[in-house]
This record gives C-alpha cells, sequence and structure tokens, in this order.
C-alpha cells in the first residue's frame, strides 16, 4: 500500500493511509500515516461498529487537514475490543495461506529429512 | 502509545517483516490539500482483495494457489451506491467473514456518503478501487495498475484518497 500511496501522491492527489502497521509506512516513506492498532482486514474497526468506523475516518480526515509535510504519522489510542488470544487467531483465514502452506510443508520435509539423517 | 505494528502478527511473520531489506522513497512524495475538506472529492482505495459480483471478475486466488509466490496485481472497482450483498472476497490471507458483513471496515462507501451528506467532504467519488494486498514484487503496481487508477481517478475529478490497507 505505501507504493500505491507514492504512485497516487505523485500523481497529484493528497492521500491518507490507515494501517495497523505504521512501522512499515514509515520504513517505506508515505506522506500521512494513521496508525490503528486493530487487526487485519479490519483496520477501521468492528463490523457494523459506525461510531467506532467514524472516529478511525474523522482522524484521518484531521491528519490529511492539519499535515504540513510528508511523513506524517498520528498513531490513535483505541483498544481492540476482543480478548489479545481471540482477536490475533479471529482475523486468520481458516486455511493457511498459500505460502504460509508452502513454509510449512518446507519445515515438515527438512525435518523428515533430518530425522532419516540421524 | 504508538501502535504496536506487530501485535496480531504470528512471531515468524513478525520476524519476516522486521528483517525484510526496505529501500525508502526519498524524498516522500507531497500533494498539499489545495482545498477546503467540504470542497474535495474523495476515492477510497483498499488492498482488502474485494470485489463485485457479477460485475468484474474475482482475484485470481487459484493462480495463487498454484504458484504462492504470486499475488494478482490487478484491481476492481467499487460503484458509491455498492450494496453489502453484491460485494465478494477473495483474500487468501485473511478471514474475509467480517468484510462480508460491512465492507466499511476496510472500504468506508456508506461512512463517506454520510459524510458528504453531513457537508463534511465535498463528494466521494463514483468509484472506489480494490486491489489484493499479497504482493511479493509490486513491479506491476508501479508499472501499471498505479498509473492506470491513477488515470481513472483523474477522470472523475478526484483530489483525495483514503487508503485503507488489509
Amino acid at each position: 500500500m505505501p507504493v500505491l500511496a507514492q504512485i497516487f501522491e505523485k500523481a497529484g492527489f493528497s492521500t491518507v493511509v490507515v494501517t495497523n502497521m505504521p512501522y512499515w509506512c514509515e520504513k517505506m516513506g508515505t506522506p500521512r500515516t494513521v496508525g490503528t492498532e486493530f487487526t487485519f482486514g479490519h483496520i477501521l474497526g468492528m463490523p457494523n461498529h459506525r461510531d467506532m468506523q467514524m472516529t478511525v475516518i474523522n482522524a484521518a480526515l484531521t491528519l490529511l487537514k492539519e499535515a504540513q509535510e510528508p511523513g506524517a504519522v498520528r498513531d490513535l489510542d483505541i483498544e481492540w475490543p476482543q480478548p489479545f488470544d481471540e482477536a490475533k487467531r479471529d482475523w486468520q483465514p481458516l486455511e493457511p495461506s498459500p505460502i504460509i502452506a508452502m513454509m510449512l510443508e518446507q519445515r515438515r520435509a527438512a525435518a523428515r529429512e533430518a530425522h532419516g539423517a540421524q | 502509545m504508538p501502535v504496536d505494528s506487530f501485535k496480531y502478527l504470528p512471531g515468524a511473520i513478525a520476524g519476516y517483516y522486521k528483517n525484510l531489506p526496505v529501500q525508502k522513497e526519498e524524498p516522500v512524495p507531497w500533494t498539499p490539500l489545495a482545498k477546503p475538506l467540504n470542497e474535495c472529492r474523495f476515492a477510497l482505495v483498499t488492498t482488502a482483495g474485494i470485489h463485485v459480483k457479477d460485475s468484474e471478475p474475482p482475484f485470481d486466488a487459484d493462480r495463487e494457489k498454484r504458484e504462492p509466490m504470486w499475488g494478482d496485481p490487478t484491481f476492481r472497482r467499487i460503484p458509491r451506491d455498492v450494496r453489502q450483498e453484491q460485494i465478494g472476497a477473495s483474500h487468501l490471507h485473511i478471514n474475509n467473514r467480517d468484510l462480508l458483513a460491512d465492507i466499511n471496515i476496510q472500504l468506508p462507501v456508506q461512512r463517506f456518503l454520510e459524510l458528504e451528506s453531513e457537508g463534511v467532504i465535498g463528494s466521494l467519488a463514483p468509484t472506489s478501487y480494490s486491489f489484493m494486498g499479497y504482493q511479493m514484487n509490486n513491479a506491476e503496481w508501479r508499472q501499471q495498475y498505479g498509473p492506470e487508477v491513477a488515470g481513472l481517478m483523474k477522470d472523475e475529478a478526484v483530489d483525495c484518497a483514503l487508503l485503507t490497507p488489509a
């Protein structure tokens, strides 16, 4: 997403990124970034929680209005309303993504090989 | 409190991100806000991998399953009058359940229509955009699809974009 922000900003649009990985945006260089400590796939809040979503959006609009130079970052202090373990499990796909499945298989193969070599 | 960017990531993936070498864009591009928000037209751009069913095809998850290092670099258009039941989701790296219940958690079309009717923003553009966030190589975003969306936003007189990675 930082790449798209850079492309759009260069093309003459004022952009603001809302992300749960502001570290990544700062590292790559995004013009304006709002950080939310929310789970993946829920960057603006919980489903059907209008007020929570609007709070985040209003923070993004405020940063858009107030930021005076590139690299502006504003982290929001809003707690994700699920217990940590549940939240960490809940955003993840029911089946491992293809890359994760491939890495798990590679790890299993390496373990089998190491076991066979003993 | 600063946001912990790795709070909800499994340890191995967090380590991958922390150690990934990155070339920072210098200087960071900058387009100052040219007018008050209540005169600005907004487009929304997400990388949540959603599409409008019966309008455009889903992202190519089958190819990603065959080629796990590949992510579909194309984009889909989401009209401002989209209804929740029209939304399809094909991101393989998140649980899509909540997106299929309320797209506003990633693409806040309804929230921006409310802001438009309240006069907080000028307008929501006719079209918003969805990409697939899983990209091991973003060359096609840089060379083709990013500039293509920028051109489409220009055609619709967009001033500002809200970007929401999934």
